[in-house]
């Protein structure tokens, strides 16, 4: 019968306890990650500053002009072994340095990723959320009317939405918004006829170009929600506490949030999970919408053989899933008792 | 919210039938059966799994749950009326300060994301409870009555409380609003023997106390030896016999009944004297349409049985639904060797002449 902990106290020193197991091992994920990202990076074929070098010397460039050249235009060139630059590498990130970005040369990757972050995490945090509520409200109701018309309705939609690939999606409402019905710009994050500032015609033109990136997030993640949230209350239905409660004569409203609360409990896990997913960035839909965001950016790194950078956007997702993962978890500890109090009993 | 209102309401099932639809269309899980819970009494129902016990339990709330349905009868209760006719917020209101339900031990009845002083607050709100204050301090009384810290535990979460805890917190939700006729099903299930023997003597206890009408679902006829007062047993969706519970389990009258009590094992003697009853309980699809729904395990099958629809008996308190009983006694019955009164009903159990 000693059963009962006191939670106030035990669960604060719990709490920092864990806290620092999650941070412990995080920084031990972020080593792996940032040596195999490196190793792999460093062992694709083809190297930017070689191709441009031999380009320069194909147009009839001297070998040592175009060595010249080609330290000009990036501003450094790595030398030494693999080892030694995986050391650099690493004495750089203990500074909090990522390097220098050589698609974009003579701008450090940090400066790169900041400015495409902010036109990923914008728009994809507004999809994400606008999703999530729309989800989870009409998932809600697609597993209380599950026997009928309304239901079988809401949880196709949701099938239908998850199966379609969001390069699909984007294309689809590319074409339909911009060429059928033209009225959305096909890409871009503003016109340039608006100066950037708080203006109103910039931020309407910025509103304009993020609804079609927007929507298409949305649309392509809302059928995760609804289905997800749909088999969670539909499970919660079942559980033995809300009979109990109608037959002890609580009100709807009341078993309403019963069920409401539990059901929506795991889905914490997967939100705190798909923001962490952001800092990867929606490399289909800012590819179509030509959105400068953190996909889009990946994809020039890559193409442009950007070490650096890619790096650097590895490592902001690693850290991002990381921070997530951590959050959620922090998050139980406040939303859920049976976590807070370390859950042995049953 | 006295403690001492004795007036203990009566609940009388009367003809009640409760189909589920399935896909072989609609099948009884209880039928025809009658039922009186005398005021101030506790009467167990006995039966195996399937027999139809729990889904009677869920009748006394007219909360019989999708696919099944109340297809016919009533369930008067004292003091409220018809339960069955009540739709809406009446019936809702009616769950809780009428009738107590209390779940299984196994089960968990309660929200795992809130304390059980924040339920207690939900449940009162439910039921225009004005002096909230004077809610929880029932609460804490009760639950100190039944052995607990009452503050400790209406702070604490289901998970932080074991099974015999949760139990008793069960009973205190089904009694915290007044309720004067109680519903528990399966009580000790699940429980160890100590627990059990403590939960029983709970039950018994603020039984008399409060001055409740009790109804006892189990499995067990140790549970119901210990704290019944009548018993009924129940067999395929029928109550087969019935009885106080010394008279029926003392000279049991039905043939099921009988090899219930020889399938207990003894703590001294022979264990062989345990015999166990020959077959399988029927399923929801396997209750046999027409006559006797005990006959294929029955040692005293008769040619009758296969299509007749068994006899009601009634000798004295005690009621029987057997076609071998009533052989038994129909040639010899008209002298007065027998002192009791006897009434012989044919077909199916139906609400007899009384109101």
């Amino acid at each position: 019968m000693t059963l009962i902990g006191v939670p106030g106290r035990t669960g604060g020193i719990a709490v920092v306890r864990r806290l620092a197991g999650h941070l412990a091992r995080g920084l031990v994920m972020i080593l792996v990650v940032t040596t195999i990202s490196f190793l792999i990076i460093r062992n694709i074929p083809g190297d930017p500053m070689a191709a441009k070098y031999e380009k320069l010397v194909e147009q009839g460039m001297s070998p040592e002009a175009a060595q010249q050249a080609v330290n000009v235009l990036y501003g450094f060139m790595p030398t030494g072994s693999m080892w030694e630059q995986y050391l650099d590498y690493m004495k750089g990130l203990a500074r909090l340095d990522l390097g220098q970005s050589l698609t974009v040369p003579g701008t450090g990757v940090s400066t790169v990723l900041m400015s495409a972050a902010k036109w990923t995490l914008i728009p994809v945090l507004a999809g994400t959320l606008l999703s999530f509520v729309v989800g989870i409200i009409l998932g809600v109701y697609a597993a209380i009317k599950r026997q009928g018309k309304l239901g079988d309705l809401l949880a196709i939609s949701g099938s239908l939405l998850h199966g379609v690939p969001q390069y699909v999606l984007a294309l689809l409402l590319g074409a339909i918004f911009t060429t059928l019905i033209p009225i959305l710009p096909a890409g871009g994050t503003a016109d340039i006829m608006f100066e950037p500032g708080l203006n109103a015609g910039y931020i309407g033109s910025l509103v304009q170009h993020a609804t079609l990136p927007v929507v298409t997030y949305a649309l392509a993640s809302y059928g995760g929600w609804i289905l997800a949230m749909k088999s969670s209350v539909v499970t919660v239905l079942g559980d033995d506490f809300i009979l109990a409660a109608e037959l002890r004569g609580m009100k709807r409203s009341i078993i309403f949030r019963y069920i409401a609360r539990n059901a929506i409990l795991p889905l914490f896990t997967i939100l705190a999970l798909s923001l962490g997913l952001l800092f990867g960035g929606a490399i289909f839909i800012e590819r179509i919408f030509n959105y400068p965001g953190l996909g889009l950016m990946l994809i020039d790194s890559i193409t442009g053989r950007d070490y650096a950078l890619m790096g650097g956007a590895f490592l902001l997702i690693t850290v991002a899933i990381i921070i997530a993962n951590i959050a959620a978890d922090l998050l139980y500890t406040v939303i859920d008792p049976r976590v807070r109090s370390g859950g042995e009993a049953a | 919210m006295s403690v001492t209102d004795k007036r203990a309401p009566g609940v009388r099932i009367s003809d009640l039938s409760v189909v589920y639809r399935t896909q072989a269309g609609e099948l009884p899980a209880v039928r025809g059966v009658d039922l009186e819970l005398v005021p101030g009494t506790i009467t167990g129902v006995v039966g195996e799994s399937g027999s139809g016990k729990s889904t009677l339990a869920l009748s006394l709330l007219n909360a019989v749950q999708p696919p099944g349905r109340i297809s016919s009868g009533s369930v008067e209760i004292d003091g409220l009326g018809d339960v069955v006719s009540l739709t809406g917020d009446n019936l809702r209101k009616a769950r809780g300060r009428h009738v107590g339900y209390v779940f299984q031990a196994a089960q968990n009845s309660l929200n795992p994301l809130k304390t059980v002083g924040k339920q207690l607050l939900d449940l009162g709100r439910s039921h225009d409870v004005d002096d909230l204050p004077g809610l929880v301090k029932e609460a804490r009384s009760l639950l100190d009555r039944m052995g607990m810290d009452g503050a400790r535990v209406l702070d604490s979460h289901q998970h932080e409380l074991s099974g015999g805890m949760r139990q008793r917190v069960g009973i205190m939700l089904a009694l915290v609003l007044n309720a004067h006729i109680v519903v528990l099903d399966e009580p000790t299930t699940a429980l160890d023997m100590i627990t059990q023997a403590t939960i029983l003597r709970i039950i018994r206890e603020v039984h008399e106390e409060r001055g409740l009408t009790t109804l006892v679902i189990t499995h067990d006829l140790g549970v119901v030896a210990e704290i019944a007062d009548r018993l009924a047993v129940m067999y395929g969706g029928r109550l087969v016999e019935q009885g106080p519970t010394r008279e029926v389990l003392g000279a049991p009258k039905h043939p099921y009944t009988r090899g219930l009590l020889q399938a207990i094992p003894r703590l001294v003697g022979d264990i062989d004297e345990a015999r166990a009853l020959p077959g399988r309980p029927p399923t929801l699809g396997t209750i046999p349409p027409d006559g006797c729904v005990f006959r294929e395990r029955c040692a005293v099958r008769m040619d009758v049985c296969e299509t007749g629809e068994p006899p009601v008996l009634t000798i004295g308190p005690r009621i029987v639904a057997c076609h071998a009983e009533a052989g038994e006694r129909e040639p010899e019955s008209e002298p007065a060797e027998e002192p009791e009164k006897e009434t012989v009903t044919t077909g199916p159990v139906r609400g007899e002449e009384q109101a």
